[in-house]
């Protein structure tokens, strides 16, 4: 049997752009239109039985406004070049945001055109004065690892509302769904526990914490210069810093008490998150992947994104910006 | 296919329901001229309360409510007068529903709807007017619908922007004269049918023209109208004016006051049967002889069943019959413009044999009164020498004594009217003459008897056609006689010969009794001749081309095609013609040109891209132009200044509405700075 889901995916293979040409936009007319060509029958027997000609050119005329309007819807989505940006990563469980640039061909307004899935976000789109805009689409996620939106559908019904185009447009855009965080709380490992609370060891000279002033000595950076302090004393001092080196956390599958792979990643993933939001530094040991302590954004988008890629095939280097 | 399950609003919108109400209005309108009056307080009513509801200033009507409504609506229609099953009742149930659809519109499916019942319903007008105005104001109630239609499309956000009525107008506009080219094809070459079951008569039993009776003074006011009564068109030959005479009505009984025709004459039903049974239409008793004329006439909604045609027809076509006294009638009442061709043989013998019904019927006379005349007649016949002379006798006495033609003449009374007009006033006008004219013939046992119809009428300034209008009625004798049948004589014409070359208005100048008491008649203004003569071609166009076109014209135009068609120049002419239409039609529609469907500046930056990556820059998708620009300026510092402006221009291009600062050319600077970059 033909199957019209698995023609139109090798009709419209993913791509990062994707222009709605000919071949990729459907038209039917839409169900409300019936209600129409039923007026247009009950014309024409009027017409018929009065013989009266004014009769026969208003239903003629709405034969022929049937026709135009596929033209017209038509040709509302036709030339819409839809760019994939992004999508962003979440963990899962979470909407991801699929952004897309959506532009038109320069001398054809587009009104009332609608990107999105089926029970999930669905957007209107307006492209009139504007060449082009960008438009963000959220698409709940399920598991852990590379996620793919599925084929987006783009329809219309403008400017009658009497026929339906549309198109599907298959974005080749990954997002990371990160593993879903769950803390599982389980009889702490006794490393980690003990250092959970302390700052560190200080190291003086730093950059990132305020630890006092001293008085001025040449070759100091006068961004440090205590401008404050001189305006009330005449003396310049120089603002001290310190940096902590906090003793490094390890998170350890292997020291982890819990059963099951899904659980586990969960639970690194918040434990991640926690650590993230505590300016700690962490490092995050898993079978095959080691990351060294750091911090910062990049450094927890690293872990997260290892954890969510835990035991999938390794993705085609392209993938990999 | 596209399923279900879209988080879609399918609610109306405050500016679509505006333009929902606007658009019911303009398609109610035009029903006020014919249905009850009190439609309109109810369907404006129905119209300010759907505002107050959508303005939040009430709520919802309740069911219980709209049921109420209804059912006093219906009650009203009821008892309006109206035929429970006519037209009226279900025109006036119709529009109620109408009215009344708005109040629960919510969703846009609902609003679709009420658009689709406001197409049917601008329809359903012209079964009440099809005169050009009412065509035009239906053409301005489908922009307006459509308009509708799209403004329930268009998403609020952009009904929001200022135009949005303007722009929903314009497409409006613009699709339905994109429709007009297939519109005339379908309508030129869609099979007409005839009708499929009979249909209540509708419209009113007014009747206009002329009548079957003629009274003393009938025609004089018919002769009051300017109203148009027929036109017609010529091929080859044109009648010269004294050969204008259109046969309608044959007047064979005479009370001694009034002519009509006799029952049995007129009653078309039993007609049909029943007089061709007695004065059967042989095709032999016309001795066709002459040059014939063949033309195409158009008669106004009269009403009444008679046709006018030049006398005697011997073909004509369309819902007529003919019958063995030369008339021509319709199958029944004209009640909306109809169409007939037919050919006429002026010079033609008529009836050399007088069938015994048509010699009885065409002898009677009252068994007395009007003794003086028929003294007057019997002695006047004994002076001559034969039938023939004594017609040109009487006839010369018209001319010589002092008879006048007036459209004022004095009161007859009841009695005696034949001898009072020919003794007495000697001022009357055709009716007066023809009747007194066919009284002096049966008097002496010749048989004779009124015709009514038109005549003259005007041409237009082409020459295309002639407009018979109402003024132009007519009465005058048909006179059988021994060898030659029936004759044509118009006593009118030996009184005021004018009336015959110059029509009513030339004969009647002197006393200035034209068109008398119809004061705003346009006829009376010379200056607005020409706008007259522009107004009534564009009338007969109409009528001739769109009202007229059915079954017949359908094939006279698909064969007057075909035989053209048979030269082959031609035929490729029509097909160029053809072509060229659909061409012109598709460039309208857009679907031509280039397809390229990336704007200009798009594919530049394509371009610029590519240059980048030679350099091997390469431009990741989530990348804006400016942050790329910035990149891609600090791996090439000596084309910083070009990369900075092509990107911003791109920008302005893309996102800026309206455009750049730079408005002359920014794609040729576009190309420049590209050029540039090398």
């Amino acid at each position: 049997m033909f199957n019209f889901q698995q023609w139109v995916n090798r009709r419209i293979p993913p791509a990062k752009e994707v222009t709605l040409t000919q071949r990729k936009i459907f038209i039917l007319p839409s169900k409300i239109s019936m209600g129409l060509m039923m007026i247009i029958f009950l014309l024409f027997l009027v017409g018929i039985n009065f013989q009266n000609s004014l009769v026969y050119i208003v239903c003629f005329w709405l034969i022929a406004l049937l026709v135009i309007n596929i033209f017209y819807t038509y040709r509302n989505l036709s030339g819409l070049t839809i760019k994939a940006i992004s999508a962003e990563s979440c963990f899962a469980g979470e909407k991801m945001v699929l952004e897309l640039e959506v532009s038109r061909p320069v001398k054809q307004r587009k009104s009332a055109i609608y990107f999105g899935w089926q029970n999930e976000d669905l957007v209107e789109l307006n492209l009139q004065e504007e060449q082009s805009t960008r438009i963000k689409l959220s698409h709940s996620s399920k598991q852990r690892g590379r996620f793919t939106p599925p084929r987006l559908d783009i329809f219309t019904r403008f400017p009658t509302g009497l026929n339906t185009a549309w198109s599907y447009a298959s974005m080749d855009v990954q997002g990371i769904v990160y593993p879903e965080p769950i803390e599982i709380s389980q009889p702490s490992d006794q490393h980690n526990s003990d250092d959970d609370m302390t700052d560190g060891r200080e190291i003086s000279g730093g950059t990132s914490d305020f630890a006092g002033t001293r008085e001025y000595q040449p070759g100091d950076s006068p961004k440090h210069i205590h401008w404050g302090q001189y305006a009330k004393t005449g003396d310049l001092y120089t603002k001290s810093f310190v940096d902590y080196e906090s003793q490094d956390i390890w998170l350890d599958w292997q020291s982890l008490n819990i059963s099951g792979t899904e659980p586990r990643l969960s639970h690194l993933s918040a434990m991640i998150i926690e650590f993230h939001e505590a300016h700690k530094q962490y490092g995050l040991r898993i079978p095959g992947k080691e990351i060294q302590p750091s911090k910062g954004e990049a450094h927890k988008i690293r872990c997260l994104t290892a954890l969510a890629l835990f035991g999938l095939p390794q993705e085609e280097a392209s993938y990999a910006g | 296919m596209l399923g279900k399950g879209y988080q879609l609003s399918q609610q109306v919108t405050y500016r679509g329901m505006i333009w929902l109400l606007a658009a019911q209005l303009v398609v109610m309108l035009p029903f006020a001229f014919y249905l009850p009056i009190w439609l309109i307080p109810v369907m404006l009513a129905s119209t300010f309360w759907r505002i107050r509801v959508i303005k939040g200033e009430s709520g919802q009507p309740k069911l219980v409510v709209r049921l109420f409504v209804i059912a006093l609506g219906i009650a009203g229609v009821m008892f309006s007068g109206m035929t429970l099953l006519s037209l009226d009742t279900m025109v006036s149930l119709l529009l109620l529903g109408f009215a009344f659809k708005s109040l629960e519109v919510i969703r846009q499916r609902d609003a679709l709807v009420v658009v689709f019942i406001g197409f049917f319903l601008v329809a359903i007008s012209f079964l009440f007017s099809q005169s050009i105005p009412a065509g035009a104001y239906g053409i301005f109630a489908l922009i307006i619908l459509t308009g509708a239609l799209i403004a329930n499309q268009q998403s609020p956000a952009q009904q929001l922007s200022q135009n949005s009525t303007r722009s929903s107008l314009k497409m409006a506009s613009a699709m339905l004269i994109q429709c007009v080219p297939l519109m005339i094809l379908v309508f030129i070459f869609m099979p007409r049918f005839s009708p499929l079951w009979s249909i209540p008569s509708f419209e009113s039993h007014a009747k206009t023209g002329i009548t079957d009776t003629m009274a003393p003074g009938d025609i004089a006011n018919l002769s009051k109208s300017d109203e148009l009564a027929f036109r017609a068109s010529f091929t080859g030959r044109k009648p010269a004016a004294d050969e204008m005479y259109w046969r309608g009505l044959v007047l064979n009984h005479f009370d001694g006051k009034s002519w009509q025709q006799l029952p049995e004459e007129y009653d078309t039903d039993e007609l049909k049967d029943q007089l061709q049974a007695i004065i059967p239409w042989k095709r032999n008793s016309v001795e066709v002889k002459g040059e014939p004329f063949r033309y195409e006439v158009i008669y106004e909604k009269t009403g009444q069943p008679w046709l006018f045609t030049l006398t005697p027809t011997t073909k004509v076509d369309g819902q007529t019959i003919q019958f063995g006294d030369y008339r021509v009638m319709s199958r029944g009442d004209i009640q909306s413009p109809l169409m007939v061709n037919a050919v006429s043989y002026p010079d033609s013998k008529r009836d050399l044999e007088l069938t015994e019904y048509a010699r009885q019927s065409s002898l009677q006379l009252p068994s007395n009164g009007d003794e003086k005349t028929r003294a007057f007649a019997r002695a006047l016949r004994a002076d001559s020498s034969n039938d023939a002379d004594y017609v040109n006798k009487v006839l010369r006495r018209f001319a010589e004594k002092a008879y006048f033609y007036t459209l004022r003449p004095p009161l007859l009374g009841d009695e005696d009217t034949i001898d009072k007009f020919l003794f007495e006033s000697q001022k009357g006008f055709c009716s007066h003459y023809s009747g007194s004219f066919v009284y002096l013939m049966r008097a002496v046992g010749i048989p004779a008897r009124i015709v009514v119809g038109y005549l003259g009428g005007e041409w237009n300034k082409n020459g295309d056609y002639l407009a018979v209008r109402q003024y132009d009625a007519h009465a005058w004798a048909e006179v059988w006689l021994e060898g030659e049948g029936w004759r044509r004589v118009d006593p009118t014409a030996w009184v005021a010969p004018s009336r015959v070359e110059g029509g009513l208005e030339a004969a009647v100048d002197y006393e200035g009794s034209f068109l008398e008491g119809n004061l705003f008649s346009t006829h009376h203004f010379k200056w607005l001749d020409g706008i007259r003569e522009k107004m009534d071609a564009l009338q007969y166009g109409w009528r001739r081309w769109i009202l007229g076109y059915d079954n017949e014209s359908q094939k006279n135009l698909l064969k007057s095609i075909l035989d053209k068609m048979s030269s082959v120049p031609l035929a490729a002419l029509v097909g160029a013609l053809f072509l060229g239409i659909f061409l012109l039609w598709f460039a309208m529609l857009g679907l031509l040109g280039r397809k390229t469907y990336e704007a200009y500046e798009h594919q530049l930056y394509r371009k610029f891209c590519k240059r980048m990556e030679k350099h091997g820059i390469l431009r990741e998708p989530q990348q804006t132009p400016y942050e790329f620009a910035l990149i891609a300026s600090e791996k090439l510092p000596n084309k910083a200044n070009v990369i900075r402006d092509f990107s911003t221009l791109y920008q302005q291009l893309c996102y800026v509405p309206g455009g750049t600062a730079e408005r002359e050319a920014p794609h040729q600077k576009m190309r420049k700075l590209l050029r540039e970059l090398g």
